[in-house]
């Protein structure tokens, strides 16, 4: 058969078709929340993988080679930043060699800067005040009004690098924000009884939820960031558990257990793992499936 | 590095200041000798004002500080990372100094009994601009004769945005052969470095100047070519022309340099990677390198490796633990000698070794290692065959410290009583920027 300018003609509109039918645009997330949150945005009109999964401590990831991999093909790359991946994400960065999502460039988002940060350190900082991060606490994902803003800025970003979707990734934002603030409402509601309320937390990880919800964290059952507690430190908190009648301890599904069960045989203080991120149990697969799920736990609280 | 901002701030607010008392000065001076005190001094009030403005407006920005000096401050910092780390042990072995050098034969292994300072490095690193990033590793390290020497270990370019997956690296650098090699010695699980390394690539590691290009393939999985040509002349090269007086296998080197491109030491790598679950991930290497040897005037060495990494991380894993590694390595070399009677000799070892992070900060580690000749090597402590046991412990005190006890058993047929046993602590501490979590 000959092929006729006609075919030929024919068959270069079929590639330009199937071309821009994959053209989608692909997110790399270092969080399964920021995935959560990008898919909710971007619906089918882009690919969203997450680097590391919810069920482990982002902090401490390792830059694997299958990162190497992922982070090449990526046009858009969503970070929580605060210094959260410092550990990997630079060394990942350089060996993967796609400028398109360097800081700096339009496929680099980092997310703390679209959110008030809290826990800004004043003054001097010490490594020996633990792992403390200067720039501000990076769990700010953990407040559902922080989620309504980085959907904003991932809209903003999703826009000026595919303009032709710009008018869906406004609708589904705006989406976002309506179901997030009935939904908020609701949680505020359920939630009631924490209201004012100290409680005592594992790591500095849940300050944003805290704020969100409107009860205190007063202490946490490590003596400082990131250091493992010791008796004596325990000591001082069953002490102060006591003489201030507190009632719960809030911790991640991937913390030691053992500090918080002896916290609980000597005091009675309640235990409630709640999940910190997408990912982080079975059957989060939603920013809303997070708080729905926190919001269970800290209810169940009440029951008991 | 957020202390940066200060100084400039205060740098500012203290020449402001210089600023006014100078002008007050001369304006004081001005006063006694001046026609017209009146005017003058609303000039300088006005002056004053003016500087006092500026003044409340930097006070203003250094109390507001964070939020916006620290954005700024924290681009300075990811643009450039500077880090000292320093490494030290102490311990001691059933045999004596002259004998342990030929044991503990890696530059940075601890190898007197008593204290040894094993490496404190600077390490410099960052973004020069669009194209390039760029490290330098300067090392601090003290010789048995109590000497401090410095080494220039690596100052290379990596390009940063090269189409098609491509990516050039340039200057004075450890080749990429294996995994181990080009490992600096604070990243490593165990105190001193494999048998088989020492012995092919001497005591510092295989590092030289020159380029290599790699190829990031497009494949669903991580699969990554490299290809490199350095310069094969200088004692961390070894197996290769090294320096004038060295000795291997009882051949003395000569002063033989590179006359032409064949001459140079040519290396190539390939590195696979795949997640084999959540939980799982393996890297798998094959290494090559050819180059000139200084034993004759057309005798040539070739070395090749292959390498197997696996890695399984618990699925809620606090900090990174638990986590079992297994890293093994096998190399072999085969090295044309003399000129006049041409002999082959063939060296060949392995390590394998597994560490184990049973709770977070505490990790276990298990080393075994083998390494032979053909021929009757015995009395040479480099090619001798020797098996080496080293079981440690070590814990994490933090991201920055760790402290280790090692115990080392020793079976090398060039000791008098065929074995040893050393036992070594070794510290570590570091400064400066996040060093990267390590996979």
């Amino acid at each position: 058969m000959k092929i006729s300018y006609k075919h030929f003609l024919w068959l270069l509109g079929l590639a330009i078709v199937s071309g821009s039918l994959h053209a989608a645009l692909k997110v790399e997330t270092t969080t399964q929340d920021l995935a959560a949150i990008a898919k909710a945005v971007g619906g089918d009109y882009i690919h969203v993988h997450s680097l590391t999964k919810g069920t482990r401590d982002p902090h401490y990831a390792v830059a694997k080679p299958s990162m190497i991999r992922k982070v090449y093909g990526a046009d858009l790359l969503l970070v929580i930043g605060a210094d959260m991946e410092i550990g990997w994400l630079p060394s990942l960065l350089q060996s993967a060699r796609n400028s398109r999502v360097q800081p700096g460039n339009p496929g680099y988002l980092d997310l703390s800067e679209a959110v008030p940060l809290l826990g800004k350190l004043q003054g001097p900082v010490s490594r020996d005040m633990g792992d403390v991060h200067a720039k501000g606490n990076p769990h700010y994902w953990l407040d559902p009004r922080n989620g309504v803003r980085m959907a904003k800025a991932i809209a903003l970003r999703l826009g000026q690098l595919d303009p032709e979707h710009v008018t869906e990734y406004q609708k589904n934002v705006e989406l976002f924000e309506k179901t997030l603030k009935t939904r908020l409402q609701d949680w505020k509601k359920t939630l009631q009884h924490l209201q004012g309320k100290p409680i005592i937390a594992y790591h500095t990880s849940f300050v944003y939820l805290a704020d969100a919800f409107g009860f205190r964290i007063i202490d946490e059952v490590e003596p400082k960031p990131g250091i493992t507690p010791s008796a004596a430190s325990l000591a001082k908190l069953i002490a102060r558990i006591k003489k201030e009648r507190i009632d719960l301890l809030i911790m991640e599904p991937y913390y030691e257990r053992r500090s918080a069960r002896y916290l609980n045989e000597k005091t009675g203080l309640q235990i409630a793992v709640i999940p910190q991120s997408v990912g982080a149990q079975a059957g989060i697969e939603t920013y809303i499936d997070l708080f729905d799920s926190i919001v269970k736990n800290l209810k169940f609280k009440e029951e008991n | 590095m957020f202390q940066l901002r200060y100084p400039y701030l205060s740098m500012t607010l203290v020449s402001g200041l210089l600023t006014i008392y100078s002008v007050t000065a001369n304006a004081a001076e001005a006063k006694e000798s001046a026609q017209e005190p009146l005017e003058l001094r609303q000039q300088i009030e006005r002056l004053q004002q003016d500087y006092q403005s500026q003044i409340d407006a930097l006070k203003k920005r250094l109390d507001e500080g964070h939020s916006s000096s620290v954005t700024n401050s924290s681009q300075q910092s990811s643009s450039l990372r500077i880090g000292l780390s320093g490494l030290f042990a102490a311990g001691g072995s059933s045999v004596d100094n002259a004998t342990l050098a030929n044991l503990q034969a890696g530059g940075h292994d601890p190898k007197q009994n008593g204290f040894t300072l094993q490496n404190v490095e600077l390490s410099i690193a960052g973004t020069v601009d669009n194209y390039l990033d760029a490290q330098a590793n300067l090392i601090y390290l003290m010789n048995p004769k109590g000497e401090t020497v410095m080494e220039l270990e690596e100052a290379f370019f990596t390009t940063r945005n090269l189409p098609a997956g491509l990516q050039i690296k340039g200057g004075q650098y450890y080749t990429e052969f294996g995994r181990q090699n080009k490992q600096h010695p604070h990243t490593w699980g165990f105190v001193d470095q494999p048998v088989i390394l020492s012995r092919f690539f001497g005591g510092d590691g295989l590092r030289s100047q020159g380029a290599r290009v790699s190829w990031l393939m497009p494949t669903d999985t991580y699969s990554e070519l490299t290809f490199g040509m350095q310069n094969p002349k200088g004692e961390t090269v070894t197996s290769f022309l090294n320096a004038e007086g060295e000795e291997i296998g009882g051949y003395t080197l000569t002063d033989r340099r590179a006359r032409n491109a064949a001459d140079l030491l040519y290396s190539a790598r390939w590195l696979g990677g795949i997640d084999l679950s959540d939980n799982l991930s393996m890297n798998v290497g094959v290494s090559g390198l050819w180059g000139p040897n200084a034993s004759g005037t057309t005798t040539d060495t070739q070395i090749v490796g292959a390498d197997l990494y696996l890695k399984w991380q618990s699925a809620y894993s606090q900090k990174g633990y638990p986590f079992v590694a297994w890293h093994t390595e096998f190399l072999q070399r085969r090295y044309e000698a003399g000129d006049v009677a041409r002999e082959v000799l063939k060296d060949q070892g392995y390590f394998s070794q597994v560490l184990w992070g049973f709770k977070p900060g505490w990790v276990a580690g298990l080393r075994w290692e083998y390494a032979d000749a053909d021929g009757n090597t015995s009395a040479d402590p480099l090619r001798d065959t020797r098996k080496r046991l080293s079981p440690n412990l070590t814990w994490y005190t933090s991201e920055y410290s760790k402290v280790r006890l090692q115990y080392n058993r020793d079976w090398a047929e060039h000791l008098p009583n065929k074995t040893a046993d050393s036992v070594w602590l070794q510290v570590e501490f570091s400064l400066g920027s996040h060093m990267a979590h390590t996979f």
